[in-house]
């Protein structure tokens, strides 16, 4: 008994003295923020984490000016059958609100990204860089402007988005206090002088052209600062933000006013300068508008075709020479995929994305003016049937009917747009002039609709996004040919210099000279040889007034479908004379061209002084007393 | 594949059957052995200072196995012993404790009788005594009475070890009995102690003493016992038998039998359908609320106390109040559930045999709409909300369909009827043996559940698909006395179940049953021309998708024979415990234990399945009744069986536990008693996912408890747990938790006398104490002043370079440090009142529980922070009452009869006082002040008229919505339903009234009882989402809702069901008022009725005692909700509750 005895107070004593340490089960090498900075392997994927919160613009789900606005349409039950996500198409059909705000970037939900954890993590890694042991200055400095532009960005995108944002130049500690963290919106010409004044310090970091494209193609440059920071500059002094009364009622709680009420002329100069200074950048380091030469895949191709694939090139051909930004992170398999028509019989195609005809009705005719201002081309015909003859060979196919609307009509339209009839080239198939694919959208055809989904709800398909090598197979099989999507362009930044030159000088040759360059990549003339030989209003682009809407037709033209028209139509205060009307597409419930070329309302659309912004969700609101709420919501 | 059924219930039963053939005579031999050579002339060592003579009685009695026989009213006026003696024999201590007490003893056949010091004197003899042949000498007469000198009928009076020489008292509690010399008459009666008396006089008169449980009774308290007059906290026991029901879960027995314990179940599939239980109510809103559960000690899990035989209990005990838990420290916040299982005794083997063969069958069958309805309704469901809409059905199919054509053209598949049996039949076997001899006890048991599954075995197929659930328990508890003075008890007990049956469990059947189109195809096709030669089964099924293959619908039929899945899990306990006396050693009185276990859980499954191969009749071939099948898998379809393998999972845990236990009377008044405990417990998770997770879980801690009594009338304790936990920082890490109680027996007051006829025992308790709980944020958050990060997420990595090949992962922080979390903290109350009035037993409690420190995010972080997980603190409170009652009334009958009543209720409620919420500009969204699972929604008014009524209300902003969806009121009159616009709704989903009453009666060898139990004050909500007919051109009809809904023929503004749709409606998908029920409820929970042979057929038998049964649970359900069963809340598409007959036998060897 002794025994036991002893052997129960050596236990208890082996026990109490292992009390002590018992609870330390956490070894000493658990991760913590130090170790996301501790080497330059571990800093770069860090910095890869401040770049994860970009955008993925180059996705229909994600980007709200692809869907939220009134260029592409989706088909009526896709909440039944959901094959793409269309959050930001129920914006388009007025369904957006505070509760749960659609593509909402503030907090990341619903298809948007969380931008301000995103420019804390930027906050962060610029805080830590200069700590990391094993890394050069000049890479450490470059890393570092490229979080500071990434920093920038984001806080470009919320502007855009939600107008005047609290702009986050520092991190708040974790600790602290609701006064310190109950954060108010600044006034516009703040976030923008933030804005570019971060870029301006990125830029001062960053290599004009990436040290090595096979790793880096892709990261941020000068270049692209500067192109972005004429972006911003130009929205700043367009009329959304410049002097805009309808938005004087937007005000922090203590009476501080968001918008700027008086028009300052001096905005636009500053736009104009920064543009220049981006192109010359651009041009310095081998931007040009992109061309296309014929290639082994092709062999010798007509005119008419090469012209297409440079106008589609130049958003489609991987890091092309007119790409300044382009992204990596978008998954552009679903863009190509629910952009492309079916030519043959596949179950697999999204092909979804349908191009209504008000944007079908924006493209120039052949002669490079509206369609309405033509005098050889008849506007009230447009609904006719009319037969393709070899002259359009390349454009329409031979002997089949379609719409009068899609005949006579600039390379743009014919390179941008699918449509019953229309000819597309590539996609397999590649003997230019011989026997190349053409879509036929009527029920019962290839590329007409089979079930509730997987199919244009309006007969148009947005052919510009998609790369002239994807296939599609007899089946379910396709494949798409990755590109970068075009953040920004030469060609934008080309617009951009004629939009504010003819703002700060009017119509003069320099005003001329870049909407004429891009013009003729369209295989159009220039913009005062096109109005005074065709136009109903030949002195049209002889006055600022008229050049100004000249310039902006000629933007939306050039950059439909790339996420452009949305924001350009809300800086311009233009977005309720465009989108308070109806949306139409064809009768494609009809087997034969007679009742298919009917036009058909697909929805009525509304716009209000609210929907300039987006709605900042409420639970934001009540966190935040000192928050406000965008005017309407 | 027919033979893969081992018949384990044989084997089983044979194994146990030749182990208790085998060990029986042995296990007989040594125990009669023992009580026949009991030496005298052993010696024995004792010391006693200033000992009662009761716990003298009682340390001699433990030191020879003899016992003592006495008259209480003897040994009134004895005063306290002190004598020390060392190695005498049994008759030398006997006559020195009689010079000292003036008591004579004499000692026959391992019984002491005690007899009054003016007996005639005794001569020890030192040999064994003869037995001697019996000779009738003597009459004795006399009377029994009570304590109020009224005779007693009805008491049953024997001679001790002779039970055939016996008589009863008659109508004045008079008796007289022939017996031999100097044998030993026991007097009983139930609910009376019973009482021993030597039969040297011829006249005794005997008084019985009402069988007071509240003085003597011994009460199972945290890390050890107390008497039950010494306990000052809120405990509440209840009879295992109390336990039996006719469920392979325990658990479902819980519901208003325990006072203070709030329980319900949702389910009822066999093996998912653990009731949830908390004790009084849950009062914290952090994620654990469920009480701490020890079995034997051991902390377990509810799935554990769900397995557990009543047969195996010994005692059931909840702890409620702060005393009692506190020594728990940081896990008892949300109270204790103890079980102990039984041990073995001395004696030879006791055999108890229990068998129960039950019959089980759904509370309350759903109705589905005919399939003629189901189309009609479909194809309006479609058209009424979009009239362009294509419709579902063509008029052919229907009018097919309703004149009965071609079973496969124009299926019509009643998918309950063919895939479920009406009821199915369980049984359960329980075997117990227990015994033991001086040297160790013994109890071993087993058990084995057969739950069958309500699947029908189909002919076409060639194996069983049905749920075939075996779960097998054995359990070994073995006492050892290794010395006097030292204890050692093996406990090891193993759990087992073994499954086969669907891939996806019963449950899942049920729910694809629930989510089958009844029309769009048959279940399986005969062969047509093409397919005569096909060998396998050609299923039927249809395209979601017609261009695409993999959008088919659900064919139960399909998934119930495709396959099926085989599960194992287990659960293996071993258990040590050492106890030594250190009476002779250290101090007198001071006892010391050491505890240590271990246990291993394991789990895997293998599911083997084909893949179907689906066939359908094209509409066109339909029309034109021409039968040709179109395949629609043709490359998917595989004819062999497919083999997968389930997760494994394995776990392990070990714990040690390390007691002092002193107890003492002083002086005769005095008692102090005190327990200190340290404790050790550490799993590990080999499936725990993270590396964090994967680090032990461990707890440490010391506790206390000192308790002090005067004269049984004034009590006073003291409780402490000193806790650490590994979840906080080093200076936060160990948190002290003390409690103190008071208890006041007025019953024993002199004063008390003259009320003691009326009230013979009154008494009130006092308890206030702190009580922490360190189970707080989620079991996940396991270092909460560590930050955790994810060094390569994927999710933030990016991708650049000219062929999009350089890619890197990201960071993300999950959670940021936080050094200052710490423990949540519970202050509690207790007062409560055990009283018994008559033949009434009264116990009475009200607690208060004020829970302070609930972490919780802090609401003001806004996202402009940007921070990736939440910010938290220690900041929530809430607090939480509860008021509980039972009463339960006992009362025998001289003619053999008796009955007995019980009753309890639970009133619980809480409220959140603190919770960090955003300032809402209205005053009724914030959730202070309002119960916990109380749920928050709209008001619904009623159906919309049309698009006028629309355009004239708020805009309701949940999505597209039209006339004939619900219109919610606008609270707060902005012109618009929002999130602000929610207020409380109804009562909480967490039921706080339950309460439960039954009786129980007994006339000679019969015996009835019935438990009704019910909840009150609770509200459910119909789901809509999850009953929503049609979706996915799927989902069933439920009858109710095709009788009433909205339609443009019928514009019921009040319809059950608003206007059809074949999605979920968005609109009409927000909790209100609209789906909100009365979850109110009470059911006839129980009736038994027994027979129990009469001793001499039992003996025939060779049986001590033989019942018989019939068991029915479930019975009658009373509530205002009538849709379907109530309990199960809002989704009708769970598997239901089970009524169950049971037949049953219970037989002692």
């Amino acid at each position: 008994m002794n025994k036991i005895f002893i052997l129960i107070a050596l236990a208890t004593l082996s026990v109490l003295s292992a009390c002590k340490k018992y609870l330390d089960v956490v070894p000493d090498n658990i991760a913590t923020i130090n170790d996301a900075f501790s080497s330059r392997v571990q800093t770069e994927k860090s910095l890869f984490t401040c770049y994860s919160y970009l955008p993925t613009d180059g996705d229909p789900q994600s980007n709200p000016a692809m869907l939220a606005g009134d260029e592409m349409w989706l088909y009526p039950d896709i909440r039944i059958s959901q094959i793409i996500n269309p959050t930001g198409w129920f914006v388009a059909l007025g369904e957006q609100g505070i509760s749960s705000p659609l593509l909402n970037f503030w907090d990341g939900e619903n298809s948007g990204k969380p931008l301000y954890r995103g420019i804390r993590d930027c906050n962060t890694f610029i805080e830590r860089i200069d700590g990391v042991r094993d890394m050069n200055s000049y890479e450490k400095g470059k890393w570092k402007g490229e979080a500071m532009f990434l920093n920038a960005y984001y806080h470009f995108y919320l502007l855009r988005m939600y107008g005047p944002i609290p702009i986050v130049d520092k991190n708040l500690p974790i600790a602290a206090t609701p006064e310190q963290v109950r954060v108010s919106r600044r006034p516009v010409d703040e976030c923008v002088n933030y804005i570019v004044k971060t870029l301006d310090d990125a830029a001062l970091l960053l290599p004009e052209k990436v040290d090595l494209p096979i790793e880096e193609q892709g990261r941020i440059t000068k270049t692209i600062a500067l192109a972005i920071k004429a972006r911003v500059l130009l929205m700043a002094a367009s009329p959304l933000f410049n002097g805009n009364p309808d938005f004087a009622n937007l005000k922090n709680k203590d009476g501080e006013q968001l918008f700027n009420q008086a028009f300052d002329p001096k905005k636009w100069e500053r736009a104009l300068a920064a543009t220049k200074e981006a192109i010359t950048m651009a041009e310095g380091n081998g931007a040009k508008l992109f061309e296309f030469v014929s290639n082994a895949t092709t062999g010798n191709l007509s005119a008419e075709t090469t012209r297409l694939l440079s106008i589609q090139g130049a958003v489609t051909e991987r890091w092309n020479v007119e790409t300044i930004w382009g992204l990596t992170n978008s998954n552009m398999n679903t863009l190509q995929s629910a952009a492309m028509a079916r030519v043959r019989n596949n179950s697999s195609l999204l092909s979804c994305l349908a191009p209504t005809n008000r944007m079908a009705e924006l493209f120039y005719t052949k002669n490079g003016v509206p369609i309405t201002q033509d005098k050889t081309w008849n506007y009230a015909n447009k609904n006719n049937l009319r037969t393709g003859t070899v002259a359009e060979k390349y454009y329409i196919k031979q002997a089949y009917q379609t719409a009068e609307l899609n005949f006579d009509r600039e390379p743009r339209f014919y390179a941008d747009m699918a449509f019953d009839g229309g000819m597309w080239y590539g996609i397999g198939k590649y003997a230019d002039g011989g026997d190349i694919w053409y879509v036929q959208g009527k029920l019962g055809q290839a590329a007409g609709r089979v079930d509730i989904r997987n199919f244009s709800s309006t007969g148009y398909w947005p052919k510009k996004l998609v790369s002239y090598l994807c296939t599609q197979t007899e089946g379910t099989e396709f494949t798409t040919q990755r590109y970068a999507w075009p953040a920004m362009r030469l060609g934008d930044l080309y617009l951009m210099y004629a939009e504010a030159a003819n703002e700060v000088n009017g119509p003069t040759a320099d005003t001329y000279k870049y909407l004429d360059l891009i013009r003729t990549r369209a295989g159009l003339q220039g913009v005062v040889a096109s109005w005074s030989n065709f136009s109903t209003d030949p002195s049209k682009p002889t006055s600022k007034e008229g050049l100004r809407s000249i310039i902006r037709q000629e933007r939306m033209i050039e950059l439909a479908f790339e996420g452009s028209r949305f924001w350009d139509l809300r800086r311009w205060k233009e977005a309720p004379n465009v989108y308070n009307g109806v949306i139409k597409g064809w009768d494609i419930n009809q087997r034969d061209a007679v009742n298919y070329y009917r036009e058909k309302v697909l929805a009525n659309q509304s716009f209000g002084l609210k929907d300039y912004f987006w709605p900042i969700k409420d639970n934001n609101i009540l966190v935040n007393g000192n928050l406000v709420q965008n005017l309407g919501w | 594949m027919r033979k893969r059924n081992l018949p384990i219930t044989r084997v089983f039963l044979c194994l146990l059957t030749s182990v208790f053939v085998l060990t029986w005579p042995s296990l007989m031999n040594a125990s009669s052995a023992q009580a026949n050579t009991f030496r005298y002339e052993k010696n024995y060592s004792i010391g006693f200072n200033a000992e009662q003579i009761l716990k003298v009685f009682s340390k001699i009695e433990n030191l020879t196995g003899l016992q003592f026989s006495y008259s209480p009213a003897d040994l009134e006026g004895i005063k306290p012993i002190t004598l020390v003696e060392k190695r005498r024999n049994v008759f030398e201590l006997l006559k020195k404790l009689s010079a000292l007490t003036g008591l004579k003893f004499s000692l026959s056949r391992g019984l002491i009788a005690v007899l009054p010091n003016d007996a005639p004197p005794i001569v020890y003899k030192k040999v064994q005594e003869p037995i001697k042949p019996v000779k009738i000498d003597t009459l004795i007469q006399g009377q029994v009475t009570d304590s109020l000198k009224k005779g007693l009928p009805g008491v049953s009076i024997y001679v001790k070890g002779k039970t055939n020489i016996g008589t009863s008292t008659d109508l004045n509690g008079r008796y007289s009995i022939k017996v031999p010399k100097n044998s030993i008459l026991i007097f009983t009666m139930v609910g009376y102690k019973a009482v021993e008396r030597n039969t040297n006089q011829s006249v005794i008169d005997v008084m019985l003493r009402e069988d007071d449980s509240n003085l003597d009774e011994v009460q199972v308290v945290a890390f050890g016992t107390q008497k039950k007059e010494s306990v000052v906290g809120a405990i509440t026991t209840i009879k295992p038998s109390e336990l039996k029901v006719p469920s392979s879960n325990l658990t479902t027995a819980l519901q208003g039998r325990i006072a203070g314990m709030v329980a319900y179940q949702r389910s009822g599939e066999p093996g998912q359908d653990n009731a949830d239980f908390f004790i009084r109510g849950a009062a914290t809103f952090g994620y654990k609320k469920d009480p701490l559960i020890l079995i034997d000690g051991l902390e377990l899990t509810a799935t554990d106390l769900a397995r557990l035989q009543p047969n195996d209990i010994a005692s059931f005990s909840v702890l409620k109040d702060a005393t009692s838990a506190a020594v728990y420290g940081a896990r008892g916040a949300n109270g204790v559930i103890l079980v102990t299982t039984k041990r073995g005794s001395e004696g030879k083997a006791e055999i108890n045999f229990q068998y129960d063969h039950s019959m089980s069958e759904p509370t309350k069958n759903l109705a589905l709409a005919d399939p003629i309805t189901y189309m009609r309704l479909n194809n309006e469901a479609i058209t009424t909300r979009d009239p362009l809409g294509t419709q579902m059905y063509s008029q052919n199919k229907i009018d097919g369909t309703v004149e009965g054509k071609d079973r496969f053209m124009y299926p019509a598949t009643d998918w309950m009827d063919m895939l479920l049996k009406r009821r199915t039949f369980n049984s359960k076997a329980n075997l117990s043996i227990k015994g033991g001899g001086k040297v160790a006890t013994y109890y071993v048991t087993g058990t084995l559940n057969q739950d069958n599954g309500i699947l029908k075995v189909d002919k076409r197929n060639n194996f069983n698909s049905n749920i075939d659930l075996k779960s097998t328990s054995i359990r070994s508890n073995v006492d050892i006395n290794i010395t006097n003075s030292t204890q050692m008890a093996v406990r090891l007990y193993g759990n087992f179940d073994d499954y086969t049956g669907p891939i996806n469990g019963g449950s899942a059947v049920y729910n694809q049953i629930m989510n089958s189109n009844p029309v769009l195809f048959a279940p399986y096709y005969t062969p047509d021309e093409a397919n005569t030669f096909t060998n396998h089964i050609l299923f039927g099924n249809a395209l979601g998708n017609p261009s695409d293959p993999a959008s088919l619908k659900i064919n139960p039929y399909a998934d119930m024979v495709k396959g099926y899945k085989d599960y194992s899990r287990s659960l293996m306990l071993a258990q040590i415990e050492i106890k030594q006396d250190l009476s002779g050693l250290l101090l007198n009185g001071l006892r010391a234990r050491l505890m240590a276990s271990t246990n291993r859980r394991s789990y895997f499954d293998v599911s083997r399945a084909y893949n179907p191969f689906f066939y359908t009749l094209p509409d066109a071939g339909v029309v034109n009744n021409i039968y040709a099948l179109q395949e629609l898998n043709p490359t998917t379809g595989t004819e062999t069986l497919n083999y997968q393998e389930g997760p494994k999972q394995v776990s392990t845990e070990a714990y040690m536990e390390f007691a002092l236990n002193y107890d003492k009377d002083f002086g005769g008044k005095h008692n102090i008693s005190g327990m200190m405990v340290g404790i050790l417990r550490n799993s590990l998770n080999a499936n725990a996912g993270s590396l964090q997770s994967s680090l032990p879980f461990r707890n440490i801690g010391f506790s206390g408890r000192f308790s002090y009594g005067y004269d049984s009338r004034y009590q006073a304790e003291f409780n402490f747990g000193y806790n650490g936990s590994e979840r906080f920082y080093l200076d936060k890490r160990f948190g002290f938790f003390p409690s103190a109680g008071v208890a006041w027996n007025v019953s024993n007051e002199p004063f008390w006398k003259n009320f003691r006829k009326v009230v013979s025992n009154l008494k009130f308790r006092a308890t206030y104490g702190l009580i922490g709980n360190d189970a707080i944020g989620s079991a996940t958050d396991r270092f909460f002043y560590l930050s955790e990060i994810a060094l390569n997420d994927g999710n933030k990595g990016a991708t650049f370079g000219l062929n999009f090949d350089r890619n890197r992962p990201g960071y993300t922080v999950n959670r940021f440090e936080n050094t200052e979390i710490t423990w949540e903290k519970s202050r509690r109350i207790n007062l409560g009142m055990d009283a018994r009035i008559k033949d009434f037993n009264v116990i009475v409690d009200y607690s208060r529980d004020h829970r302070t420190n609930i972490l919780m995010d802090r609401a003001f972080i806004p996202t402009t922070m940007g921070l990736s997980a939440a910010v938290r603190a220690n900041v929530g409170a809430m607090k939480s009452e509860a008021f509980e009652a039972s009463v339960d009334y006992n009362k025998s009958f001289s003619n053999s009869a008796w009955f007995s009543l019980r009753a309890n209720f639970t009133y619980a409620t809480n409220r959140y006082e603190i919770y960090e919420e955003p300032d809402y500009p209205e005053a009724y969204r914030s959730l202070v002040g309002s119960p916990t699972s109380q749920q928050r929604g709209y008001i619904a008014e009623r159906l919309f008229v049309d698009a006028q009524d629309i355009n004239n209300s708020p805009i309701q902003t949940f999505g597209p919505y039209m006339a004939g969806d619900i219109k919610y009121r606008d609270i707060n009159g902005d012109g618009r339903i929002s999130a602000a616009d929610q207020v409380a709704l109804g009562y909480p989903t967490n039921p706080e009234i339950v309460y439960g009453f039954g009786f129980s009666a007994g006339y000679k060898s019969f015996d009835l009882s019935a438990f009704f139990s019910g909840l009150g004050r609770t509200s459910f909500w119909i789901d809509n989402g999850n009953t929503n007919p049609f979706v996915n051109g799927q989902r069933a009809l439920l009858k109710v809702y095709a009788d009433n809904h909205w339609s443009e023929d019928n514009r019921n503004l009040y319809a059950l069901w608003p206007r059809l749709s074949t999605t979920v409606i968005a609109n009409n998908n927000q909790r209100s008022t609209w789906f909100m029920r009365n979850g109110a409820l009470m059911r006839l929970k129980q009736v038994e009725l027994g027979y129990t042979m009469s001793n001499k057929a039992a003996n025939k038998l060779f049986m001590k005692r033989v019942r018989m049964y019939v068991t029915g649970s479930n019975l009658l359900t009373f509530s205002k909700f009538s849709l379907w069963e109530p309990e199960l809340g809002g989704n009708a598409f769970n598997y239901p509750l089970q009524r169950v007959f049971n037949l049953g036998i219970n037989a002692t060897f």
